[in-house]
């Protein structure tokens, strides 16, 4: 039983952390139906721009994210425009697969070049602390990292229902010809969605590179388990996204634990799979209607 | 349309991996001499996942050609290199080894970087009857072809390389030997056959197995398998590792606050210009791993590499990768056999390397009829902050020191 309880403690400081990559992988589907399949690899280069700020700067690197976070939305609003924006067209969700995955492969080929393709952590002097409270191990840079994936995750719905740009996102999301009609700049709304949603991936970047080794190509591996708890979640749903990304934690380290760790990373899919059978939409998505 | 595209995509991409291709082509500039230059042919990983290996394989190749050319050459005639990247790619490193033989018309092939290219690239070689003396291809891969024309340049085939601390452990008098042990091990074929291999000796000298496992190579998260573990509260951890997974296993060690009394990695823990930054130098202190070369080592022409490496490339000694060092190997082989029988003929040299000992600085080289090594790694050991060889005796700069102390000790 000890086993079990750590596990799932383990897993839900983990889910904590792909909730917030995850969301913003969501978030983009939902306003503009673009699978962002570089958002692994922007995770990585958020954990090596995190790292260099550590190594040279002496930031650390929960306060790197106030520096991250904003240059990665730059970023994102940058790749919107010149790469997302002019695919237009019924192929354009498609077409936005091939983008983002030249884009992924570009960014882990740029950071091959510059920090070489060994691992690397980002190590500050609390890395290895932990505390024992009844008995379980609660590492501190995996409970930071939740708290503040959790922060962060608040402040993006807090965003969402209660600015003007929230309000525009969510009539985006659900139906972007209305919302266009009624003077939603629909442009601007996807640009800048665009850019918040790396800018998430930039935030949980930070704190991944403390907590896992990474080297240029760690994002493959992360890319697939993000793709897995969007769609488990329901596609462009953020709360769906959370709960998923938090269950799948728990999943994946209970079957470590009590299984084998061999089945850990594969039960991502078959849990996948499983509910793809039983509820095609996702756990808060919707189900398409079809004429 | 958009959820069937994206479910297909999130179950497929678990294998996802592309390599970006660039050729590049670099040469020892040979000395102007009369004699035609010896012409060597290496394919090397100077792009893709084996990039930096593949460098430091690359330093170790032209390190040597410049030495041997300096005096004057092999058998009087100056070497010359036409390396050509492979960019990680077994199939291109095939390729390039083909063409080398084929359109280059070389007089020589030397190994590429890793098990997964030299098996390959071993078979091309044998279909032409050219010598395979290669650095790096250390895997079951490798021996499985049964190819004879293979010569590996290190001390011992790489799933036997944990056999030292097995064998340091049975050395040890009974009561300090550790009574339980576990074995987490990568699923890899150059990792968990080594875990395998020290549980097999390990079992039979009557160390109970309280915990075994394989991990996926996508595992990131250590923390799971460390609780579980902990919880069988083993005297020995055994860790059949690759580096990312061996710096992630420590850190989650030490997180859970648990300390074996032996730990051994296969990898991580040898790498002494990585490790202790990947895991906080002050948690590095007890910890095993296997060798197969050291730069203090007394091996022939060891001290003369270490100081021509650091001369040519700067940094220090400790920072020198064994890498550079196994493809220096193979350049001594070549010099010593050239030396011995006075031809480079490839069947004469095939016929000549599976006969005697070959120094070189790996160590004394010999090998069996399908290219393994007869030796055995070094048995290494962080001990005050710095990476020692503790075993075997003869070669040791230190005795091995245990328990392991607490983590931050």
């Amino acid at each position: 039983m000890h086993e079990v309880v750590q596990a799932v403690i383990l897993g839900v400081l983990v889910g904590g952390i792909y909730a917030l990559m995850a969301s913003g992988l969501t978030l983009v589907f939902g306003i503009m139906k673009v699978i962002n399949v570089a958002q692994g690899a922007l995770v990585i280069l958020a954990a090596y721009l995190s790292y260099a700020l550590f190594s040279h700067l002496h930031i650390d690197p929960f306060l790197s994210i106030l520096i991250v976070t904003p240059a990665m939305f730059v970023l994102g609003v940058a790749v919107q425009l010149i790469f997302v924006r002019s695919l237009r067209g019924p192929d354009a969700s498609d077409l936005s697969l091939l983008v983002t995955w030249a884009l992924a492969l570009g960014i882990e080929g740029v950071l091959s070049v510059i920090f070489k393709t060994t691992f690397r952590v980002t190590s500050p002097s609390y890395a290895d602390n932990s505390w024992t409270i009844f008995g379980y191990q609660v590492s501190e840079v995996r409970l930071f990292a939740f708290v503040a994936s959790a922060v962060l995750l608040f402040l993006l719905s807090l965003l969402l229902t209660r600015s003007r740009f929230g309000r525009s996102v969510r009539a985006t999301v659900q139906n972007p010809t209305a919302a266009t009609l009624l003077g939603v700049d629909a442009n601007r709304v996807q640009t800048l969605s665009f850019g918040l949603g790396v800018s998430m991936a930039a935030a949980a970047g930070a704190v991944y590179g403390v907590i896992y080794p990474f080297n240029p190509g760690s994002h493959y591996d992360l890319i697939s388990r993000l793709l897995s708890i969007v769609v488990l979640g329901g596609l462009g749903s953020i709360g769906g996204a959370v709960v998923a990304a938090l269950t799948m934690g728990v999943v994946e380290s209970l079957v470590a634990v009590e299984i084998a760790p061999v089945w850990s990373s594969f039960s991502f899919f078959i849990v996948l799979i499983v509910f793809l059978l039983v509820r095609p939409q996702g756990i808060f998505g919707l189900r398409e209607r079809t004429l | 349309m958009i959820r069937n595209t994206l479910a297909r995509l999130a179950v497929l991409m678990g294998a996802g991996g592309l390599a970006a291709a660039a050729a590049t082509a670099g040469s020892a500039a040979p000395r102007h001499v009369s004699a035609a230059p010896i012409k060597i042919g290496i394919s090397l990983s100077l792009s893709g996942d084996f990039s930096d290996p593949g460098k430091f394989a690359q330093q170790g190749y032209k390190l040597w050609a410049k030495t041997v050319n300096a005096k004057g050459g092999v058998l009087g005639r100056q070497v010359q290199l036409i390396i050509q990247d492979d960019a990680s790619s077994p199939t291109q490193a095939a390729t390039n080894y083909q063409n080398f033989i084929t359109k280059n018309k070389v007089d020589l092939v030397f190994g590429p970087f890793s098990t997964l290219l030299s098996a390959p690239s071993a078979a091309v070689a044998h279909r032409y009857g050219y010598a395979f003396i290669e650095p790096a291809g250390g895997g079951p891969a490798v021996f499985d072809e049964k190819l004879n024309n293979v010569f590996f340049t290190q001390p011992a085939p790489v799933i036997e390389s944990g056999d030292v601390f097995a064998n340091w452990i049975l050395s040890l008098p009974k009561s300090q030997r550790p009574k339980t042990a576990a074995y987490p091990a990568l699923d890899d074929p150059f990792s968990s056959p080594i875990a395998d291999r020290i549980r097999g000796i390990l079992e039979k000298a009557g160390v109970k197995t309280v915990y075994k496992s394989i991990y996926a190579s996508e595992t990131t998260d250590m923390t799971p398998i460390v609780s579980k573990i902990a919880a069988a509260k083993p005297d020995a951890i055994i860790g059949g590792t690759q580096a990312g997974d061996g710096y992630a296993l420590v850190k989650a060690l030490v997180q859970a606050k648990y300390s074996p009394k032996f730990l051994f990695l296969a990898n991580g823990p040898n790498s002494p210009g990585e490790f202790p930054s990947k895991v906080g130098a002050k948690n590095v202190n007890g910890i095993f791993s296997a060798s197969d070369w050291f730069p203090q080592a007394r091996n022939p022409g060891n001290p003369a590499f270490v100081k021509a490496y650091v001369k040519a490339y700067g940094g220090t000694a400790a920072a020198i990768d064994p890498g550079a060092a196994e493809a220096f190997a193979v350049g001594q082989v070549v010099e010593a056999v050239a030396k011995k029988i006075g031809s480079i003929d490839n069947t004469k040299v095939i016929a000549a390397l599976h006969k005697g000992t070959w120094p070189t600085v790996e160590g004394v080289l010999s090998w069996n009829a399908i290219g393994q090594p007869q030796g055995q790694d070094l048995l290494v050991e962080w001990i005050g902050g710095k990476l020692y060889p503790v075993a075997p005796a003869k070669v040791a700069l230190k005795k091995p020191f245990f328990p392991k102390p607490g983590w931050g000790k």
